[in-house]
């Protein structure tokens, strides 16, 4: 016996309040309610977190592709200060080559990440720790001839499912 | 407490674990009502996929899981309502069911206890946890489970020696 028994004795005397007679019902509800709805609920949720991180990867890549166009028109445009229109022209084959911006790196940047705790996807049988970690991103391009570089940096966020056993 | 495990009806599951299970989540909840919500949520969402009681340590996990997510949803409100729920407090309906000076002396005692090893007695005493089964539940080793549980007895000791 133990220095404790005596306290424990005492605790387990001590009984906890009863649940409110109607949350059996509640749940009872809610189950029914999620079997109703479980088709549906087995696929949106999932669905959407990942439409979210493609869209926002896409709008990315896309504010990366229109800033990469707008600084070639930029790079071929003629420095004498005659409107654009005049040098529609064909460039020099230099004039192109000297312009030509070559991928120089990416980095990825986790600044911020969050353990959600568990969650119960209704796709799955096995609950998951959901991890959701902000990122940003930088593509870089250099001209190898004149030394200039582009940059695009955009934020991206990601949520990441991990299953979790039971011991 | 032992049969829980292979019941197969959700109601005699819950209803066995219910009392418990509020009171574990009381920890987190400032209101009856709000670890009501919370044990409602946790386990829908952990009967929906487990469909029995085997894995207690993990229900207990998902009630803390979801009770942490409350609190990080409900501190804005928390903040706003600060000084109102001071008083509040008062009269929110006890967690024990009192009978004499000597428990409510107890129930005060535990009030004093931190949080890592008040939750750690809840799970122990009022919800006959194994020490493997508390180390799952609140991701901690079972040495340090045993440890919290232990301390948490010898401060509710000497509270009461010195009351």
């Amino acid at each position: 016996m133990n220095d404790f028994s005596e306290i424990e004795n005492q605790l387990k005397k001590l009984r906890p309040a009863q649940p409110s007679a109607d949350l059996m019902s509640r749940i009872e509800r809610a189950l029914a309610d999620e079997e109703k709805s479980m088709p549906t609920a087995a696929v949106l949720p999932r669905e959407r977190r990942f439409n979210f991180n493609w869209i926002s990867r896409g709008l990315g890549l896309a504010a990366a592709a229109a800033l990469l166009m707008f600084a070639f028109v930029r790079l071929q445009k003629p420095t004498n200060g005659k409107p654009a229109i005049a040098s529609t022209a064909p460039a020099p084959a230099t004039a192109t080559n000297s312009s030509a911006f070559v991928p120089a790196g990416l980095t990825q940047v986790v600044y911020h990440t969050r353990d959600e705790g568990l969650h119960f996807p209704t796709s799955s049988t096995q609950p998951m720790r959901r991890v959701r970690s902000q990122t940003r991103e930088t593509l870089q391009w250099r001209n190898p001839k004149t030394g200039a570089t582009l940059r695009i940096s955009y934020p991206r966020e990601e949520v990441s499912l991990t299953p979790v056993s039971g011991q | 407490m032992e049969d829980v495990a292979t019941y197969e009806s959700w109601k005699t599951c819950f209803s066995e674990l219910a009392p418990g299970l509020v009171l574990f989540a009381r920890q987190w909840a400032r209101s009856p009502a709000d670890a009501e919500d919370i044990v409602q949520e946790a386990f829908v969402r952990f009967w929906r996929t487990q469909r029995d009681i085997t894995n207690r340590g993990l229900l207990y996990a998902s009630v803390r899981s979801i009770a942490l997510d409350f609190i990080r949803r409900d501190s804005r409100r928390a903040r706003r309502e600060s000084v109102a729920m001071s008083e509040i407090d008062q009269n929110v309906a006890p967690a024990f069911e009192t009978e004499d000076d000597t428990q409510r002396a107890l129930v005060a005692a535990m009030e004093l206890l931190p949080g890592d090893q008040r939750e750690v007695l809840t799970l122990k005493i009022w919800n006959d946890l194994t020490f493997a089964e508390i180390a799952s539940a609140l991701g901690i080793s079972q040495n340090t489970a045993a440890s919290r549980y232990r301390y948490a007895l010898a401060a509710l000791k000497k509270n009461l020696a010195t009351t």
